[in-house]
């Protein structure tokens, strides 16, 4: 149980895809321009991860090494489809706004790097747990970024208005460069707080 | 090698194709009621939409793929009528080039007095926070009151939204071109 425990945690802070490994940066800068487009971004991604790092840990001894990868992605790319029809046939509005990377899910190097570096090795439900930490890691880093490039941007968190209509808000912060230099600055301060970890 | 991993490609197929045949109703049928109840948007009062389409003669057009692409543009006119059948006006769907790719508007025109009743952005891939802005009601409400004779011009009869040019623009001139070609179409046929 401890090291269930372990393996959940792992991805929320520890080995955190986004802030600490620095991977699946793509999705990462281009859907967090709203808090709730990198959350459902960060939901979507976490369900695909643990459906397939699930059945990636059963079928680890039938899939030959050689061919892990295409079996892998093939595995991948199911869930994601799933994903895509499924918010496209209920939640058509947050499908409007994520559209273009849901399918993009399937190149996310953090599904497939969990697939590879775990799921591929462990149990079962250790896959699971790894998953459903990594996921949630991951939906929690971009929810934090695309909160604060939507107030800093459009003034508003989650669609709330917080500041006033017509108050200077940093257009910037909406586009690209605002992604790169909110997560650099994000990524800056969680290392000073991991060596402050560290040191104490 | 190669059996598993073609029983895992057939397997991940049927999967899918179970999948797709139970949202693909489902999906049709929410983008049907999503345009209908946008029409009720742009056209108040209105509780039943009729479709109006052209036929294949009509649209000029011979050859089946060219009159496809028409179709989807603005051959489609909604007539959006009350609850004792008399009809409010129409609406219809143009089409510009934005920032970030086509912008889709659906504009609703008074049947009595041939303006203007309500635009609405129904799709767009603009930048969010800039180009975003034509879904404001302050950029959409330029439009009320507009007759097909007027310019509709950027710079002429309507503002701008600074920063947003190009997309302000792109809905500019879909109205136009739509409300051009709904004219055509829908005082042609009567």
């Amino acid at each position: 149980m401890a090291s269930l425990w372990k393996d959940f945690v792992r991805g929320l802070w520890e080995e955190n895809p986004t802030f600490r490994i620095l991977i699946g940066l793509c999705p990462t800068l281009a859907v967090t321009t709203s808090a709730i487009n990198g959350m459902s971004m960060g939901l979507a991604t976490a369900f695909v991860l643990i459906c397939s790092s699930a059945l990636i840990s059963l079928l680890k001894r039938l899939i030959p090494d050689k061919v892990r990868i295409p079996a892998y992605i093939i595995v991948i790319a199911t869930f994601v489809t799933i994903v895509d029809l499924f918010m496209n046939a209920y939640l058509p509005e947050l499908h409007q706004v994520l559209g273009l990377f849901i399918p993009l899910i399937v190149v996310n190097c953090i599904v497939l790097g969990r697939a590879e570096a775990f799921a591929s090795k462990n149990t079962v439900i250790a896959s699971v747990f790894d998953g459903l930490g990594m996921g949630l890691g991951f939906t929690w880093a971009l929810t934090l970024l695309g909160s604060i490039r939507e107030i800093l941007g459009a003034g508003s968190v989650f669609g709330y208005r917080l500041l006033p209509e017509g108050a200077t808000t940093f257009g910037i912060m909406s586009l690209p460069p605002g992604g790169f230099i909110t997560l650099g600055i994000l990524i800056a301060v969680m290392n000073m707080i991991a060596n402050r970890q560290k040191a104490s | 090698m190669v059996i598993v991993l073609s029983v895992i490609a057939m397997i991940s197929a049927g999967i899918l194709a179970q999948v797709y045949s139970i949202t693909s109703v489902i999906i049709e049928e929410n983008q049907a009621r999503a345009l209908e109840s946008s029409v009720f948007q742009v056209l108040p009062g209105t509780t039943k939409v009729n479709i109006i389409r052209r036929s294949a003669d009509e649209l000029g057009v011979d050859d089946p793929k060219e009159m496809r692409e028409q179709e989807q543009t603005t051959s489609l006119i909604y007539e959006g009528v009350d609850d004792a059948d008399r009809v409010i006006g129409y609406a219809f769907v143009g089409e510009g080039n934005g920032y970030g790719g086509s912008v889709r508007v659906l504009v609703g025109v008074e049947e009595a007095s041939d303006e203007i009743l309500n635009v609405k952005v129904l799709e767009h891939t603009e930048t969010p926070g800039l180009g975003s802005k034509i879904e404001d009601e302050s950029f959409r409400k330029q439009f009320v009151g507009k007759k097909v004779e007027d310019p509709l011009k950027l710079g002429q009869d309507i503002d701008s939204i600074s920063g947003a040019t190009v997309s302000s623009r792109a809905v500019t001139e879909a109205v136009r071109q739509g409300f051009d070609d709904a004219t055509a179409i829908y005082r042609g046929g009567k």
